[in-house]
């Protein structure tokens, strides 16, 4: 099992430094809640997608969107109905269907909901996951959680490995057919028990390593340095400051 | 907690958490059939409901929210990842905790399952209608599918703990 959604590459999003990237996640999910234009929103997430598809392909514009599809058609279906006041502009006989301000509404939650989308997917697809729990650990989450997230993300390919094989014992036992309701829970009690039955030997391990002692610690991976750290930092408030002030300068 | 019970080392809480988290992580991946929508669910409660009857509170929380974040975050739906972790943690927490009164009852078990369901289903409503930016009729949308899916994982959780920890009763140790 191999899961991975960062993308290896050069760009300038890639150089990026990690916490600067993760800081800047914030002002990229206020900037669609604040109060202004209807346009401010949508000019916001037309330029998320410009970036992504500048800087990482136009194949990769349509991952994010292609995900969330079905909500977006949700939002345009169900948000009109709760709203129903302004001038009315689709009528099925003494039925309104839509508003202007529903239309109004709908077009907000819907690039609010795709530019909160296209930005989480800019930041994580051009973040290495071992630079995300370094940034994290700089942020100052325990240790301890760290290395929970290490040692996790380290176990789920082997882990899916075991899935694979006991499903395939499963199978030779039972016949080729895929395992019907009743299968499931043989398979999900050796997958369980495959998996606990490691707890002992990998906390053996980690306490072998050194984990629990106060000595301390050194670490192979390491994040860019702290002058590099500043100048991304810079230049992420000037994008922030770019995506907020224009909001209070054009309120309603 | 049993004066009779041996003391679990820190790393064997960072192991058992982490080992957890990856089982969590890898049951959300699983897709099951839904025959009459022609959908899928994802297995990510039954493992939360699982841990939380089995290993307790804090070990459901902590590997709950990390896992189905991970799930996420690796999945390609980094936007729902915090969203997650802290429903899901929730869910494991307010499991475990509702367990931990009476841990051999099915009644119990089911009570909590039962809470469990209302704390991620009505979790995601409120993220999804407020952070996720979605609005009120989406995210309404949203709610009886994650019942569903929420519902087959204690149905499916509860005798996973009982046929777990009766093939391999050193599991009953480990509870935290």
């Amino acid at each position: 099992m191999t899961v991975d959604f960062f993308r290896p590459g050069h760009s300038f999003l890639h150089r990026f430094d990690p916490r600067a990237k993760l800081l800047l996640l914030m002002p990229l999910f206020v900037c669609f809640f604040l109060p202004g234009p209807l346009w401010l929103p949508a000019s916001y997430a037309g330029a998320l997608a410009l970036v992504i598809a500048g800087w990482l392909g136009p194949r990769e514009l349509a991952v994010p969107l292609r995900a969330i599809a079905p909500i977006l058609l949700l939002i345009c279906l169900l948000t009109p109905p709760f709203h129903l006041r302004g001038r009315p502009l689709v009528r099925l006989f003494s039925l309104t269907l839509l508003t202007s301000e529903g239309l109004e509404e709908t077009i907000l939650l819907f690039m609010r909901f795709t530019g909160i989308t296209l930005a989480s997917f800019v930041v994580f697809r051009t973040l290495d996951l071992n630079d995300f729990v370094l940034s994290l650990r700089w942020f100052g989450l325990p240790f301890s959680l760290c290395l929970v997230l290490i040692v996790t993300l380290r176990y789920i390919p082997s882990l899916g490995a075991t899935w694979r094989n006991v499903r395939d014992a499963h199978r030779l036992r039972s016949g080729p057919s895929q395992p019907k309701a009743r299968g499931w829970m043989p398979l999900f009690t050796s997958i369980l028990i495959e998996a606990i039955k490691g707890i002992p030997s990998l906390a053996m391990a980690l306490e072998s390593r050194g984990f629990g002692r106060k000595t301390p610690r050194t670490s192979y991976a390491v994040l860019p340095a702290a002058n590099r750290f500043v100048a991304y930092l810079v230049i992420a408030l000037a994008v922030s400051a770019v995506l907020i002030v224009p909001s209070f300068l054009l309120r309603r | 907690m049993s004066s009779d019970r041996p003391v679990m080392s820190p790393a064997f809480r960072v192991a058992s958490v982490a080992v957890l988290a990856a089982v969590t992580t890898v049951f959300t991946y699983i897709k099951l059939p839904f025959a009459p929508t022609r959908g899928y669910f994802n297995l990510g409660d039954v493992a939360i409901a699982f841990c939380a009857i089995t290993l307790g509170p804090v070990t459901a929380m902590i590997s709950g929210g990390i896992g189905t974040a991970l799930a996420d975050l690796l999945g390609g739906y980094p936007q729902w990842a915090p969203i997650s972790l802290v429903v899901h943690g929730l869910e494991g927490l307010v499991i475990g905790l509702v367990v931990t009164t009476r841990r051999d009852s099915v009644t119990v078990q089911a009570l909590g399952g039962l809470i469990g369901i209302l704390v991620m289903a009505g979790g995601y409503f409120a993220a999804e209608s407020t952070i996720m930016g979605m609005g009120l009729g989406p995210a309404l949308a949203e709610v009886p599918g994650n019942i569903v899916q929420s519902a087959a994982g204690v149905i499916l959780g509860i005798p996973l703990a009982f046929a777990v920890s009766r093939a391999y009763p050193p599991v009953r140790q480990w509870r935290w």
